[in-house]
């Protein structure tokens, strides 16, 4: 049977050039989809800094959940700092380090801020450079990299205080030397400190004395020996060979604490806690695409599946009038689907790895994702997608083969010239029911006014769609039938040909109509849903500040509390007050499961006030003090004012928290404003940015000018645009570079919708040039009927031009009800927010496609003449 | 349309619709040109097969010629040429005196809905038109006004006056080539063309359709060419024209079967 499947598939090339071209392009994506996911799990950021130690003690950077996958934590949880001399005993332990980092940056002779990567942790104390790669540093003399080598000369005591050492790389960009004095501003506090040394390995960092490190780390208040000091980490150096030993020593030793013991790669997970926490990311962003991939995917591979199922009728017909079973023909044209699709998958799945890495590139470039963090590229998405699809394509094709299989031989014969004249009512039933249930998923933007929830637009659309492609025919039928009716006698032969075609032939119609559709229902559904819920937070955003202006100092890691007050005593600011974002876990209870879900957590203080306006509801901001928080309206049904709220921080401390307030700008800010008092120390050490309300004169514009000329590294952004840097939801863009003012999200689900949509478009014109040339015999009988190519021609832009007609008004009423919807939701109005050509340009889009679609094969087959056509096509 | 009328009410088949720009070219003597007229055709295909090689033939208005032969005797080219449907390599064809080889694909087309009819052994009715509207398609692509008493008159001696509104795909095979014939005779063509009609036909269907064309001869006087293999059936006919190897080597008046066969046995052992 396969051999006869493999070699009946030469023949039908072009009928199953749609099949590989589906699944090829669907390989591709569940590979892609695939990657991310699995790279989530399983991919590494290779260490940097501490490349050098072998042994890394951290606390826990997660929170597991039963029967979930765990929650990682974005901000660093601190390590005793006593652990560093406990651990430093241990037999087979070379030096035992305890690390910290805290935001620092050097002032160049300039006076502007010398970029030196990630200022936010670039400080540390000068034991951490035991930690850097093959660092020899403790001899007297370092090696050198060969650029800088009388520089390199560093002592093993490393600076005292008042000094620093400096990474080579940082060393070179500051034009700075062993012996000059360097400008630094740690921690938020400025001063000038000697360069004692330089530390080879081209990369940045400030070191300073332990002492000084750990008072600006904050873990100690300047005490190293106080019982409460603590570090971010300890790294240990072993003797050579003795790394696992070692390790399960420690790791005896510190499991009580909850501490983890990490070696080899796994270093790299706890260098950046950040970095990783993005990791955790990729399961729900391949997650969150699959929906509608898979989706899309189904029915693009079923409807080519038909296309050639369709297209070789015949040849089924007529194995089973030589005797073979129903049975054997689903099972042959299945078998040759199979074939084909292996065929494609090959290349698709390498094509999935391809798509993967640009997907990462998007990520990375968007800062979702840490650039640093690899993808892992093993064999099981793309085993698990060549999987997936030959058992989508099996079923598939016996089901697009069930009824020319069951005909009696004959029968089959005769009816491979025509089609079924009546479309199946139980499609019609399902159809009609998908679209019923559509409007149920339609409603979710109405219940909850979150990016989640607006999703719940885009897949009624779909499942919508979907639903449309079982009511095609008899849809497209009817609407032929009333044409039918209402044409006027004098209606040219084209037009009537083409109406009759219409409802003659229900199910190839109702095919190319569906296809078209859902073009325009996707495009619509998922591109309005991204531009409809920024718009609402944007406007939530613009609505909450009512400051003028926003301070952040991306460059020098955060705004200091010092610089804030500063500026409140400049002239005409009436009140100032710090902006920062975090992440917290919060249980989220879901059709009756709770689970513990990570979201990011604005931190405001009762100065927020002053600065925002946040639509209270209820409660105070001035109340915002110590463990409190304020919830947004949706969370104020189960947690109303005066309840408390369990709560996991950042860096996986649990807290229970008093809420204080309910705010009406949950999109901007988030379900949980946390206070500043209840995130310090569980934080970031800086503030991401302060917002400034003055009395709007120009003399107050001019002092913030001046202030910010005044102090290097400081930046001045327009209200509400600074204030988007600072809340929102995404928690890495303290620096609003990369890709302007579109947040990541859109960013990477315009994307996906852009190769989502060039597959479907892919897909539309295999279904109609298929169709247009199995058409090859009827044109060539109405040929020799006496219809000249012209009006071949004019009747097929006729069909083109109904097909198109009817496709878009049926994809426009599928997307009003859902856009409407997520309208009201988002915006109250029954209008979502977007760029207004949108709707016509999908309209062009599927015109211009439909007539070139059919227009081409058209013209190829009218080359031939009727007579030679009709010889061919018996 | 005005037209003669023929006897049981039928018009005659002259040919009155002038569509295509071609005028006939109408003989000084008044005499009607014939039906069909091969002159000296020949038909080259790519790659040097000789399909037809310097044929000359003339068929009469209301005549009933079979044309025979062995398969690859050139006996379909040699209709398709005729018809207009290919265009000889050498030669001139012509229908009621109009030259086809001077015309473009498109004034062929409008030429032959008016003046010619086919029908072909698979039927090729659009299955998505009712059988009255495959009937009418003709008329309907020529823009001509249908004329319902003809129209009546023929869907009555095709006997499918009770199948008007169904599908082709409702009816038998026979049912479907009368069909086929009455589509072929909407416009009242100058000649139809029968390529192989009663090939995917039973004996006795076929039968009745032969009977039908045969009628329409006599009782119209409608010119009728028709390609076939099948002895009786050609037998049908009032001139045999035998083909091999793209000549015409025998003309036949009014042949047995008997003797078709014969003549066609000996050309394929030859």
């Amino acid at each position: 049977m396969l051999h006869l499947a493999a070699r009946m598939a030469r023949h039908r090339a072009a009928a199953l050039l749609a099949v590989a071209c589906a699944v090829l392009g669907a390989a591709a994506f569940l590979t892609a989809i695939g990657v991310l996911a699995e790279s989530g799990l399983r991919s590494h950021v290779a260490p940097q800094r501490l490349a050098g130690a072998d042994v890394v003690v951290t606390a826990s950077q997660s929170l597991p959940q039963p029967g979930d996958l765990a929650v990682a934590l974005p901000e660093r949880a601190p390590v005793p700092a006593s652990l560093v001399a406990e651990l430093a005993g241990l037999p087979g332990v070379v030096a035992a380090v305890g690390d910290v980092s805290f935001p620092a940056a050097v002032i160049g002779a300039d006076g502007e801020v010398v970029d030196a990567g990630d200022a936010a942790s670039a400080g540390h104390g000068w034991s951490s450079t035991a930690l850097l790669d093959g660092a020899a540093l403790f001899g007297s003399a370092a090696p050198s990299d060969g650029e800088e080598p009388p520089d390199s000369a560093a002592t093993s005591a490393g600076p005292a205080i008042g000094q620093v050492a400096l990474g080579s790389g940082l060393a070179a960009t500051a034009k700075a030397h062993v012996g000059d004095r360097v400008q630094v501003i740690a921690a938020g506090t400025p001063g000038t400190y000697e360069v004692a040394a330089v530390v080879p390995g081209g990369m940045g960092g400030v070191y300073f004395d332990d002492v000084t490190a750990l008072r600006l780390a904050g873990g100690s208040g300047g005490q190293a020996a106080a019982p409460t000091a603590t570090v971010d980490l300890v790294a240990l150096r072993v003797e050579p060979g003795a790394v696992d030993e070692v390790a399960d020593t420690v790791r005896d030793l510190v499991q009580d604490a909850g501490l983890i013991v990490s070696t080899g790669d796994a270093r790299g997970d706890v260098e950046s806690p950040q970095a990783t926490a993005g990791r955790g990311l990729l399961p729900a962003i391949a997650g969150s695409m699959s929906g509608v991939t898979l989706l899309v995917v189904g029915f693009i591979v079923a409807g080519a599946l038909a296309v050639s199922i369709s297209a070789q009728r015949r040849d089924l017909a007529l194995l089973r009038a030589v005797g073979a079973t129903p049975r054997q023909v689903r099972s042959l044209a299945a078998w040759q689907a199979t074939v084909v699709s292996v065929a494609a998958m090959i290349p698709g799945v390498a094509l999935g790895y391809l798509l993967a890495e640009r997907l990462r590139h998007v990520l990375a470039s968007s800062g979702m994702l840490s650039p640093d963090l690899p993808l892992t590229f093993g064999p099981l998405p793309g085993v698990a997608a060549a999987v997936l699809l030959v058992l989508v394509v099996q079923p598939a094709a016996r089901a697009a083969a069930r009824r020319v299989s069951r005909l009696p031989a004959t029968e089959a014969v005769a009816e491979s010239r025509t089609e079924p004249r009546t479309p199946s009512r139980v499609r019609a039933l399902t159809g009609g029911a998908l679209i019923v249930g559509s409007l149920g998923i339609a409603v979710t933007p109405l219940l909850a006014r979150t990016p989640e929830a607006a999703i719940g637009a885009s897949l009624a659309g779909i499942v919508a769609a979907i639903g449309l492609a079982l009511v095609g025919p008899l849809l497209v039928g009817g609407v032929g039938r009333w044409l039918a009716r209402r044409l006027p006698a004098r209606a040219s032969a084209s037009t009537w040909l083409a109406v009759a075609h219409t409802h003659g032939h229900s199910l190839r119609v109702g095919a190319a109509v569906s296809t078209l559709a859902l073009v325009v229902v996707f495009t619509l559904t998922y591109a309005f849903t991204q531009t409809t819920v920024l718009a609402a937070a944007a406007g939530d955003l613009r609505a909450a500040t009512t400051a003028q202006a926003t301070l952040s100092a991306p460059a020098l890691g955060g705004v200091s509390d010092e610089v804030a007050a500063a500026v409140r005593d400049l002239p005409g600011v009436e009140a100032v007050a710090p902006l920062s974002t975090t992440t917290v876990v919060a249980p989220l209870t879901m059709f009756g499961e709770t689970t513990m879900e990570s979201a990011p957590a604005a931190i405001l203080t009762p100065d927020s006030a002053g600065v925002l306006d946040l639509d209270l509801r209820d409660g105070d901001l001035a109340d915002l003090r110590g463990d409190t928080v304020a919830v947004d309206a949706g969370s104020a049904r189960a947690h109303p004012v005066g309840s408390t709220l369990d709560l996991v921080l950042g860096d996986g401390t649990p807290v229970r928290a008093e809420v204080v307030a309910v705010h009406g700008r949950g999109l901007a800010f988030g379900s949980i404003i946390l206070a500043g008092d209840l995130a310090a120390g569980h934080s970031a050490h800086l503030a991401q940015s302060v917002l400034v309300r003055t009395d709007g004169t120009a003399a107050a514009s001019e002092a913030l000018a001046g202030f910010t000329a005044e102090h290097p590294g400081v930046v001045l952004l327009d209200g509400s645009a600074g204030a988007s840097a600072g809340a929102g939801a995404s928690a890495e863009a303290g620096g609003a570079d990369g890709l302007g003012a579109v947040p990541p999200e859109l960013w990477i689900n315009l994307v996906v919708l852009a190769v989502l949509l060039g597959y479907l478009l892919l897909g539309v014109v295999n279904t109609l040039v298929a169709g247009t040339l199995e058409r090859r015999h009827e044109i060539a009988a109405l040929r020799l009927a006496g219809a000249t190519p012209r009006q071949v021609r004019s009747m097929m832009r006729r069909e083109a031009a109904l097909a198109s007609g009817v496709a878009l008004a049926a994809g426009g009423l599928l997307s009003v009800v859902p856009l409407a919807m997520l309208g009201i939701g988002f915006l109250d109005r029954p209008l979502p927010a977007g760029p207004w050509w949108l709707a016509p340009g999908v309209a062009a889009l599927v015109v211009v496609l439909a007539f070139a679609a059919v227009e081409l094969p058209t013209r190829r087959t009218l080359r031939t003449p009727p007579a030679r056509m009709l010889a061919e096509a018996l | 349309m005005g037209g003669r009328r023929g006897a049981l009410g039928f018009p005659a088949a002259a040919p009155s619709a002038r569509v295509g720009g071609a005028a006939p070219s109408a003989p000084v003597d008044g005499s009607a040109p014939p039906a069909v007229a091969l002159t000296n055709v020949s038909k080259v295909y790519a790659g040097g097969v000789r399909a037809l090689d310097d044929v000359t033939l003339a068929v009469e208005r209301g005549s009933f010629v079979a044309v025979m032969g062995p398969s690859g005797s050139g006996k379909s080219t040699l209709m398709h040429c005729a018809a207009g449907l290919d265009s000889p390599t050498r030669g001139r064809a012509a229908i009621a005196g109009i030259d086809l080889t001077r015309l473009d694909e498109t004034a062929r087309t409008e030429l032959r809905r008016t003046h010619v009819g086919f029908v072909f052994q698979a039927y090729n009715l659009l299955p998505s038109l009712s059988v009255m509207d495959n009937i009418t398609l003709p008329l309907r692509l020529a823009g001509a006004r249908p004329d319902h008493e003809w129209l009546g008159a023929l869907v009555e001696r095709v006997g499918l006056t009770d199948r008007l509104t169904h599908r082709p795909g409702e009816l038998s095979g026979g049912q479907q080539q009368r069909a086929a014939i009455a589509r072929a005779l909407a416009a009242r063509p100058a000649v139809v063309f029968g390529d192989e009609p009663t090939g995917a036909l039973d004996l006795r269907t076929g039968h009745e359709v032969l009977d039908l064309l045969r009628d329409l001869v006599d009782t119209l006087g409608q010119t009728v060419v028709m390609v076939t293999h099948d002895p009786a059936a050609a037998a049908r006919a009032d001139r045999v024209v035998v083909m091999a190897d793209g000549r015409v080597v025998d003309s036949l008046e009014a042949p047995t079967p008997a003797r078709l066969a014969t003549t066609l046995t000996a050309l394929e052992v030859r």
